[in-house]
């Protein structure tokens, strides 16, 4: 594996991207390869990735050091995500959460 | 891929990236645009987000990786671009502003608002919508 770029500290996915989240969300339950991280995202988030965005997000999520490439099966390469990339993804998915929390109270105090 | 029309296309999207990202993913991505090809993904489509992807490799700076003359030659052609859509607008603006050149001194001719979001932080380029008023009252 390449050195990452930076420590993928605090917010790190706050830069990345929405493609890269989803990936890492994907990477999350198993390494997969590009044709089947296409399809979960799909399932999952409703969002049909370009080829080119998927090969774009994974370089730079694998430079970043929260990927890993695994050995090819059958030319596919399936990856996996690190333990940084789970820690990033945990504390992004966290600051989500609280947004998506005060912005439904503001939401019920507006009366909207 | 079944049509030869459909993998010329992807093909020869895929000859657009460096030769580096060729030799690490360059048959899995053939591989992937077969296999959406056969899901029903317009290969149009396909050779279009690798295009994109293509020239988003060749422009955005890696550590280690220096800028080839086939990026700078892309961003000539995107800075040309951004120029004639910027100039076009503001021509019969200016043109029309000479008629209340006195009324109006103290305002610059053909000043444009500045173009928002020309480019976001995602790196994603925003529709150009030509404003060729200022936007202040004079």
């Amino acid at each position: 594996m390449s050195r990452p770029e930076g420590s993928p500290g605090q917010n790190v996915l706050r830069r990345v991207g929405e493609a890269s989240v989803l990936i890492l969300v994907s990477l999350a339950d198993g390494p997969k390869h590009g044709y089947a991280l296409i399809q979960d995202i799909k399932e999952l988030a409703g969002v049909e990735l370009g080829p080119g965005t998927l090969y774009g997000a994974l370089d730079r999520l694998e430079r970043l050091g929260l990927i890993e490439s695994l050995p090819a099966e059958d030319r596919r390469h399936p990856y996996r995500i690190t333990a940084p990339g789970a820690a990033a993804l945990r504390e992004h998915l966290d600051s989500l959460e609280r947004v998506s929390a005060a912005g439904r109270r503001r939401l019920q105090l507006g009366g909207i | 891929m079944a049509n030869p029309g459909a993998s010329w296309l992807v093909g020869a999207s895929l000859r657009c990236y460096p030769a580096e990202w060729r030799r690490r993913h360059g048959s899995e991505a053939a591989d992937l645009a077969a296999l959406l090809i056969h899901d029903g993904t317009p290969a149009g489509s396909i050779a279009c987000s690798y295009l994109v992807g293509a020239a988003r490799e060749r422009l955005v700076p890696c550590p280690g990786r220096r800028f080839g003359a086939v990026a700078y030659a892309l961003i000539a052609v995107c800075l040309l671009s951004i120029s004639a859509a910027l100039l076009a607008p503001t021509a019969p603006a200016r043109a029309a502003s000479t008629s209340h050149a006195h009324a109006r001194a103290h305002c610059r001719p053909g000043a444009a608002e500045p173009l928002r979001g020309a480019i976001v932080p995602a790196g994603r380029p925003e529709a150009l919508i030509p404003q060729p008023g200022h936007g202040r009252s004079c």
